[in-house]
Parts: C-alpha cells; sequence; structure tokens
C-alpha cells in the first residue's frame, strides 16, 4: 500500500500551547486508484453488456433491477458519484479544445464506453447502469404521465444544458455538470444544501413519475440519444408482429413509445408543407439570432470563470478598500497578483466566451429549430414503435411482451 | 393482511423521515457556523492569558476547554452523520414498502378507448416551443440591455434629481471653454434650449441620456491612486498626445489657483486643491469637459493661523494632494487647515490641525481607509499620525511619531490578508494598523529630508530616500531582505510590481531593481529632473519629468522607453487615471489625454 507524508495543514491547527509533546509525523495510506479504476471500467462494460443481454436476448428485467441496486451501490454511494460518464462530457471538450489538457483514460473510456453501447445496442447505459438513473429508476412507484406536448418542450433543455456545460468547459470556468449534480450530495450523504434540497424534489418526483432528471435534465442522455437512433442491435416491442393493441404506449412510463398516426386531425397537405417551409427558413435566423444572443451576453456569461469575477473583486478592492480581505483577494495579493495581469487574463477569457458562446448560440438556435422542423413532419407509421433517441430500455412491458 | 402492513410501515417511516429531515435540517442551521476553535470563553480566556503569560493554571484551563471544544465538535459530527444512515435506512424502507404496497395494484394498461393522435400534440406542443423561445430571448435581451454600459450611465442618470441636473447643465453652459464640434448654442439661449438645440427634434429630457457620458468605473481616488502604491487599473491610456495640436486631448482648461498637489478623479468628477496668499481652495471639475463645477474656500476655519507660515517656492500651501471615497473630499493645506466637503462643494466639517512647524512647506498628502481620514503630520512640533472619521472629523485614533519632519505621504500595503498603514519618516519606516493606529512593524534606515513615498508589492513595502538608501522589508514581520545604495530618489515615489522596483530620481536617473534580490536590472540617464512619480499602468510606466516631458516605459526589468515626447507644460504633479482618461495637472492648466 502506498503511502505519503502529509505536508498539508491540519484541518484544525494544534492546541495553542506547547506541552512538551511530540507529534507524530501524518501518515495517509493513498488509495490505490489504478486498481479501483481498473474495477469502475470492468465494471461499467460488464454491467451494461448485461443489460444489453437482458434486453435484447432475454427480454427480461430482473437483471437490470439487479445491475441498478449494484450500480447506486457501487458507482453511487461507494464511489461517490466521480467518475461518471455524464460529468465526462466535460473532459473531453476541454481535451478536445485545450490540446494542454491531460485527460486521464479512465475519464475517456466512461465517455466512450456508455457511446459505443449506444450505437451498438441502445442507450443501456441509462438502463440501469447510470447510478443517477438507476437511483430515480429504483424510487419509482407509480407512473403519472405528462402531457406529451409538456414534455416535448421540456425535451429540448437537456441539449441547452449540454451546450452550456461543455461551452463552460472549453472556457476553463467550471464543470457546471458536476458542480450543479443533484445527486452527488445523497451519494456522497452531504453537501451544498440547495443541491441537496434540489436532489430530494427530484427523487419525491421520480417516486410519481419516470426518470425526471434523465428525461428533462441529463446533458449525455441527449448525445447519447443521438447514437441510439442508429444502433445496430434496436430493441423491438414485440418478438411478433404489433397488433396495435395500445397496452405498450399506455404502460410506458418516459414516452419512448411512438403510436401510429390515426390522421384524427385533418390538415390539407399544402398547409403542413407551407409550415415546413416556413421552418426552414427561420432555422437560419433561429441560428443566428441565438448566436448574437449568446454573444450579446458573453461577458456576463464568463462571470461563471472564477479570474472574471476576481477581477470584479479586485477593482472593487482598489476602489473601496477593506481592512479584512475575502480569501480569494488574500491570495491574489499573497501571490503577488497584479491587476495588470488579471486584466490581460480576464480579457482572453471575455474573447473565448465570445468566440465559443457564438458558437454555443447558434447551436442553441439549430436545436430549437430543428425541434420545431421535427414537429412539423407528419409521419406514416402504422403500429406503435420505439423511440430510440427516447429513454427506452427499462421498461417493465419488456417482461409483459417477452410472455407473448 | 401484509399489503396492509406493508402500508403502515410505510406510512409510519414517511412520518419519521418528514419528522427526521425537519430535525436534521435544524441542526444543520444549528452548527453550520459554529467553530469550535473559536469559543467566546476561549477567544476571552487566551486575551487574559496574554496579558499575563506565565499562569501555567489558566493554560490548563484553556486547554481543557479547547480539548472539550474539539470533542463536542466531533460528536455534534458523529451525531450528524447517525442521524443521516437512519435517514437512508428509513427511505430504504419506505420505498421498498411503498413499491411492496402498489406491486398488486398493477395490472396490465388498459386499451384506451379514444387514444388522441399524435398529430393533435403537436401543434400544441409547437406552440409552447414558440412560448418558452419567446420568453427566453426576451430574457436575454433583457439581460443584454441590463448589463449594457448605456443602461448602466442612463439609470445613473435618473438616481440624479432634478434639480442638481439643472445646476450641472448650467455649470456646463456658463464656462466659457466647453466646445463640441457641433456645438453652435448661442450665449442667450437657456441651458435646457443650449441642448435642446444640440438635439434637434428631441426635448430636453430625451436629449439627457445622449449628452451624458458613461461613469468611468476605475477610480484614482488620492495621490498615487487608491492606496497611493502608484498603479492604477485603468485601461486603454494613449501613449501619445500633443498638448497645442489637441492630439488625443480631450481638453485643457487653465487652473485658478497653483499648488504642487495632484489631481484625483472619482466618478465624472476631478478635484484638486490651489492656493495663494489670498486664498486656499479645493476644486472640483468636470472629467468629460474640463469644466469647473465647483470650487469651495477653506474660510473661517476654527484655528486657522491670521499669519500664513513661510514656505518655499517649490512646495507652496497646496502640496498636499486631496482624497475622496465618492461621497466626501478632503484637502490639507499648508497652514495645517483641513477641510472636507460633499461631492456637491458643501462643506461637512473643517478644522485647523495646528500650524505645521516645516521648513519648506507641508506636503503630505491625504489618504482615505475605509471611513477613516489618515493624515501623516510629521513636523518639528508634535509628529503624529492620525485618523478622523471622515463622515464628522472626529479623532478615531492618533499616535505619535519620534520621526523629523517628513514630506511623503502614507500608502496602504496589503500583507498578508491585512492592511498595513506604511509611513516614510526619518529615521524609520513604520507600519500601522490602519484600524486603531496600532504598530506593526518598525526599520530604522532612513536618513536626510525624506521627501518620496514608500510602495509595496506581494507583501514587500520598499522605501527610498535621498542621501539615504533603498530598501525593500518583509510586510509580515518587519525584517529587511535587502537594502540598495546604487540610485535614490529625491520627490518622486518608487513604484513596484511583483518582480521589479523602479524609481526616479531628481537627477534624471531612472532604474529598475529585482525584486527579490535587490540587484539593480538597468538604468537610464534621461537628462531631466523628476518630481512627479511614475505611475504603473497597463503594464507601461508613465512618468513626467518636470519640464513637462512624458516618459513612458514597458514595466519590467529592462525597462525599454516606449514613448518620449516633450508636453510643452512644465509638470510636477503625478497624472491620475481612469479607464480611457489620464489627468494632467501642469504648473498653469489641467488637462486631460483621451484618445480621439
Amino acid at each position: 500500500m502506498l503511502s505519503t507524508l502529509t505536508t498539508a495543514q491540519n484541518r484544525f491547527p494544534k492546541p495553542d500551547f506547547e506541552s512538551g509533546y511530540q507529534y507524530p509525523d501524518h501518515y495517509y495510506p493513498v488509495p490505490n486508484e489504478t486498481l479501483w479504476t481498473a474495477i469502475d471500467i470492468l465494471l461499467l462494460a460488464g454491467m451494461m453488456s448485461v443489460v444489453a443481454w437482458a434486453v435484447l436476448k432475454q427480454r427480461t428485467r430482473k437483471p437490470i433491477i439487479w445491475i441498478s441496486i449494484l450500480s447506486v451501490a457501487y458507482f453511487g454511494f461507494f464511489r461517490s458519484g466521480c467518475v461518471c460518464s455524464i460529468g465526462a462530457i466535460q473532459n473531453v471538450s476541454l481535451a478536445l479544445a485545450d490540446p494542454g489538457y491531460v485527460m486521464p483514460v479512465s475519464v475517456l473510456l466512461f465517455f466512450i464506453l456508455p457511446i459505443l453501447f449506444a450505437f451498438l445496442f441502445g442507450r443501456v447505459f441509462c438502463a440501469g447502469v447510470c447510478p443517477l438513473g438507476a437511483l430515480q429508476e429504483l424510487v419509482n412507484v407509480k407512473n403519472y404521465r405528462l402531457s406529451k406536448a409538456l414534455t416535448t418542450v421540456l425535451g429540448m433543455i437537456p441539449w441547452i444544458y449540454l451546450i452550456l456545460a461543455i461551452l463552460y468547459a472549453v472556457t476553463r470556468s467550471s464543470f457546471i455538470i458536476c458542480r450543479f449534480d443533484p445527486f452527488i450530495g445523497i451519494f456522497r450523504l452531504g453537501g451544498d444544501l440547495s443541491f441537496l434540497i434540489f436532489g430530494v424534489l427530484l427523487l419525491i418526483a421520480a417516486i410519481f413519475t419516470g426518470r425526471p432528471f434523465c428525461r428533462f435534465l441529463c446533458p449525455y442522455g441527449a448525445l447519447l440519444s443521438l447514437f441510439s437512433r442508429v444502433s445496430v442491435r434496436k430493441p423491438t416491442l414485440t418478438s411478433h408482429s404489433c397488433i396495435n393493441c395500445e397496452l405498450c404506449h399506455n404502460a410506458c412510463p418516459v414516452d419512448a413509445i411512438m403510436p401510429p398516426y390515426g390522421n384524427q386531425v385533418k390538415e390539407s397537405r399544402a398547409e403542413g408543407v407551407r409550415r415546413l417551409i416556413k421552418y426552414f427558413i427561420i432555422l437560419p435566423v433561429m441560428i443566428v439570432a441565438g448566436a448574437f444572443l449568446m454573444r450579446a451576453a458573453s461577458d456576463e456569461l464568463s462571470r461563471g470563470h472564477k479570474d472574471v469575477r476576481l477581477y470584479d473583486r479586485v477593482v472593487e478592492q482598489e476602489t473601496n478598500p477593506q481592512d479584512i480581505l475575502s480569501i480569494d483577494l488574500e491570495a491574489f495579493y499573497g501571490q503577488g497578483g497584479t491587476i495588470e495581469a488579471l486584466t490581460e487574463k480576464v480579457e482572453k477569457i471575455q474573447n473565448d466566451f465570445k468566440q465559443y458562446g457564438t458558437v454555443a448560440g447558434a447551436l442553441i438556435g439549430l436545436v430549437i429549430g430543428i425541434t420545431l422542423i421535427g414537429l412539423s413532419v407528419k409521419r406514416t407509421r402504422k403500429t406503435y414503435d420505439i423511440n430510440e433517441a427516447n429513454l427506452c430500455k427499462l421498461c417493465p412491458l419488456l417482461q409483459l411482451l417477452s410472455a407473448e | 393482511m401484509k399489503r396492509k402492513i406493508a402500508r403502515n410501515i410505510a406510512v409510519i417511516s414517511a412520518i419519521f423521515i418528514v419528522t427526521f429531515s425537519i430535525m436534521l435540517v435544524t441542526n444543520y442551521f444549528q452548527v453550520k457556523d459554529v467553530n469550535p476553535l473559536q469559543t467566546e470563553v476561549v477567544e476571552t480566556l487566551k486575551e487574559i492569558n496574554d496579558a499575563n503569560a506565565n499562569n501555567p493554571a489558566l493554560k490548563e484551563q484553556i486547554r481543557q476547554l479547547d480539548l472539550l471544544a474539539r470533542r463536542a465538535y466531533f460528536i455534534r459530527m458523529d451525531h450528524l452523520m447517525t442521524g443521516v444512515y437512519l435517514l437512508m435506512g428509513m427511505l430504504i424502507l419506505f420505498i421498498i414498502t411503498l413499491r411492496y404496497y402498489y406491486a398488486e395494484t398493477k395490472h396490465i394498461p388498459d386499451k384506451e378507448i379514444d387514444p388522441i393522435d399524435e398529430w393533435a400534440i403537436k401543434p400544441q406542443a409547437r406552440k409552447y416551443i414558440r412560448w418558452g423561445v419567446a420568453g427566453m430571448a426576451t430574457l436575454a435581451l433583457l439581460f443584454v440591455a441590463l448589463s449594457s454600459p448605456y443602461l448602466s450611465s442612463s439609470q445613473q442618470e435618473e438616481e440624479i434629481p432634478q434639480d442638481e441636473m439643472v445646476a450641472y447643465v448650467e455649470n456646463i453652459v456658463e464656462s466659457g471653454e466647453y466646445i463640441q464640434p457641433e456645438d453652435n448654442t448661442p450665449e442667450a439661449e437657456t441651458p435646457a434650449e443650449a441642448i435642446a438645440a444640440d438635439m434637434p427634434g428631441e426635448t430636453p429630457a430625451e436629449a439627457a441620456p445622449e449628452t451624458q457620458p458613461e461613469t468611468p468605473r476605475v477610480t484614482h481616488n488620492g495621490f498615487r491612486g487608491n492606496t497611493s502604491n502608484g498603479i492604477s487599473a485603468a485601461r486603454s491610456i494613449p501613449v501619445t498626445w500633443n498638448l497645442h495640436a489637441g492630439e488625443n486631448i480631450a481638453w485643457r482648461t487653465e487652473i485658478p489657483r497653483g499648488g504642487y498637489n495632484s489631481p484625483v478623479i472619482h466618478g465624472n468628477c476631478i478635484y484638486f486643491s490651489g492656493a495663494d496668499e489670498q486664498v486656499r481652495e479645493l476644486y472640483c471639475y468636470d472629467l468629460h469637459t474640463g469644466k469647473q463645477l465647483w470650487s469651495l474656500a477653506a474660510t473661517h476655519i476654527p484655528g486657522s493661523p491670521a499669519q500664513l507660515p513661510k514656505t518655499t517656492e517649490d512646495t507652496g500651501l497646496a502640496a498636499s494632494t486631496v482624497v475622496t471615497n465618492g461621497k466626501q473630499v478632503c484637502a490639507i493645506f499648508a497652514i495645517g487647515d483641513l477641510l472636507c466637503a460633499d461631492t456637491d462643494g458643501k462643506q461637512l466639517w473643517a478644522k485647523n490641525l495646528g500650524v505645521p512647524d516645516n521648513h519648506y512647506g507641508y506636503a503630505s498628502s491625504l489618504l482615505i481607509h475605509g471611513n477613516l481620514l489618515i493624515i501623516q503630520y510629521d513636523n518639528a512640533n508634535s509628529p503624529k499620525v492620525l485618523a478622523l472619521d471622515i463622515a464628522t472629523g472626529a479623532e478615531r485614533w492618533s499616535r505619535s511619531r519620534t520621526e523629523k519632519v517628513t514630506w511623503s505621504s502614507p500608502i496602504i500595503a496589503h500583507v498578508n490578508n491585512q492592511s498595513q498603514l506604511v509611513l516614510m519618516g526619518n529615521p524609520a519606516i513604520t507600519a500601522y494598523n490602519p484600524s486603531n493606529g496600532e504598530q506593526l512593524w518598525r526599520v530604522e534606515c532612513l536618513t536626510g529630508e525624506v521627501g518620496a513615498s514608500a510602495c509595496s508589492a506581494a507583501g514587500i513595502i520598499y522605501g527610498a530616500s535621498e542621501y539615504s538608501k533603498l530598501v525593500a522589508i518583509n510586510g509580515t514581520d518587519g525584517s529587511v531582505l535587502w537594502e540598495s545604495d546604487e540610485f535614490f530618489p529625491e520627490v518622486a515615489s518608487p513604484v513596484a510590481t511583483k518582480d521589479h522596483v523602479y524609481i526616479a530620481t531628481s537627477y534624471g536617473i531612472v532604474a529598475a531593481f529585482d525584486s527579490q534580490s535587490g540587484e539593480m536590472t538597468t538604468y537610464r540617464e534621461l537628462n531631466a529632473e523628476f518630481y512627479s512619480s511614475p505611475m504603473l499602468v497597463e503594464g507601461k510606466i508613465y512618468l513626467f519629468s518636470n519640464d513637462g516631458k512624458m516618459h513612458i516605459f514597458s514595466a519590467n526589468g529592462d525597462l525599454p522607453l516606449l514613448s518620449s515626447f516633450e508636453t510643452g507644460e512644465r509638470t510636477f504633479a503625478t497624472p491620475a487615471f481612469t479607464d480611457g482618461k489620464m489627468v494632467v495637472r501642469t504648473e498653469q492648466s489641467i488637462y486631460c489625454v483621451a484618445a480621439n
């Protein structure tokens, strides 16, 4: 077991008076991270394989429940929710934007493996391996369905969250996915009170409706949906022909079953085409408007970076000096920081925000535009079908249908 | 039966969870701010122990209390964690029993009698998205608009009462030198008409936001900046200008009375003072137009002497730079008159500190720290440093000094999370706690007539004086880090970064020293005399020589001269900086440098 001499300051200072007692040197055993990381990756791959086998081959849900329990216990409580694939988005984004950033291989694997499995078998990671989703799944008792129109709109949030998370990561401002993780406080049995409350509220919501975080917030889920749309092995509702019994659609807790078009709403083809053309024309406008708005707001957005906030505090201190300095001002002055150097740094950060913010705004415009276009395309589906992009895999009716 | 039991367990565990959660949250708020090492009793006993160090029984008592406090803290933390584990256990029980209770109610979903056509839902979803996008765009626009500098200045203008606005406009129009490129307003016009004429088709109220310039954020509250360290956060300062051709000159105004003090800037106002044998005055000028907004004469001050003290020509009666905090502005003159006004020029208080016995004339500048006005009053009679409440003029603390007459000014240094008030003197550089005047350290290292002020960077204080030495002092304990006897300033104060310290002498040498070793990295002979102090702005050092030549160096060890040009007016004062603007006081005038 490796050990190291701790050179850091004690959490609490020693008593003020010397009594002649000789304090021993502090040795803290360092956990064998290499071993645990290897276990993490093996478990991740193994658990996803089991889920894929259970869903696609066995069409049974029981192994997934056990995988969920194991995931919550191991990745959640034991490993304290870190590393997680959701947060790895930010590491990968930063590594792509900044060649100087060295990303651990384990983080890359945590990011790549679920994507690879999604491409091969669909969203098996979400089904039971992700501790955040598994926790919500385990507490789910009743499924009250939300308005389909509302869930469609809320479904855009993960994309916007994903774009903002990448923006803040590539500008080295903050890993907002980790910072605002609502379940991390639960897994670590403590943390910021506001996020603990948010996490508990999400869990309470998860008791009554299927996986609210996964459906309306998770940025990694948005990313996986791209790959699951084109997955090699797609799950099917039934091994036989669909008889349009509607049972699956009514039972699905996460709106992942697409019904056939009843064609009850009569709309002329010309009208539908006109609307579609209108949205195609609006799409570039939305991209440009999004880019413009985000660029205009980039200075304010840059306040998410600690150096920009520090700059504001230093200017405030220079303008109105205070006797007691905050800890960051103490560090700034203590390290001989000059406002000139800080100003230069802040200007670079703000330029980065302008550049990346413009792209992020354009992407947000694109997401909204494509969603509108998607809502205007009339399909000719005759039977019930799984929406691969949506959160499907843990559906209780797999069991029902497998018994056909 | 089992289902009933499960239901009852679920209900009981739910009640337990709610009650326990409330208790834990309450406990969290109770212990959140508790610091086990700063209990009131222990702190009080420590203070008693500091006063009476040889009391073993007291030490033992403190040890025991300290141990108790630590133990109590960790026990409380253990209880908290036990509570969290209990809560988790009950949550698991609740979920399991609830799932069990509902397990039997699960059944194969019914077939919908009248299923909703998905196509019917899509228009509604599109409507929600349109609303959502409109809301987001509105919010974003509002966000951008609220943070724009244009709106900030407009808001600030709205805060100015109507009567003050009229007075402001009158001041601008009455003054003879306000010239705008398109301004052809006849003198007979009223102020409101004058503005309306500038903005055809707009009412005066609409025109106001156009004429109100943006208020700069960077201030220059006193001599050599806010803490008198010779550093400014200003940006976009021109590196060349021509006073006669008007290149990069926003305005130039003759000053009514002379004085060697430097201008200061806060918001849209410039403050400085002037004096002659008839009157001593505090002035406020508009930063953007150079018009005098008000002046306040130091008259009828109780204790003010009828006969003026003798001062030399190169010091005069108004050598001390004024100071402001944006609410009050204070000035001191060589006869000991100290006055404080609000930003409208209304006198708040005034007093005479006693005529300083100073053979050249009193020259130390004022300094504001928090709500304290700090005055270095080293003179032959009773040298002292004192702090007054800036709002009332009441004395907050005063410390006698053993120094000889000094002409330097106080500075604030940041050392280990604390501010230190550092004063030069003969024979010592001394640091005080600015809040109560307690002496922190004292280093005897200077001789002769001390005119230059100290400066600080990265916790190191630098002091230098002619016929003495340049010394670097560790602000933490007052230990001398290094000394140098290469070149010394006489009047101009040094300026420092974390890497270098720069001095300018009265015999034309500008030199850079390594801040760690004290080795001189370079020096330049410029055949000039420097009384004005160097200012470090945007990584450049701006330095006026007495003949009015501006020298701009890059602030590094090689001290490369970036620019050097005549301005045409003798300059002794140190310029003041704000974003995009530099205000210079010369012998005859005050002018503003800004890119045009």
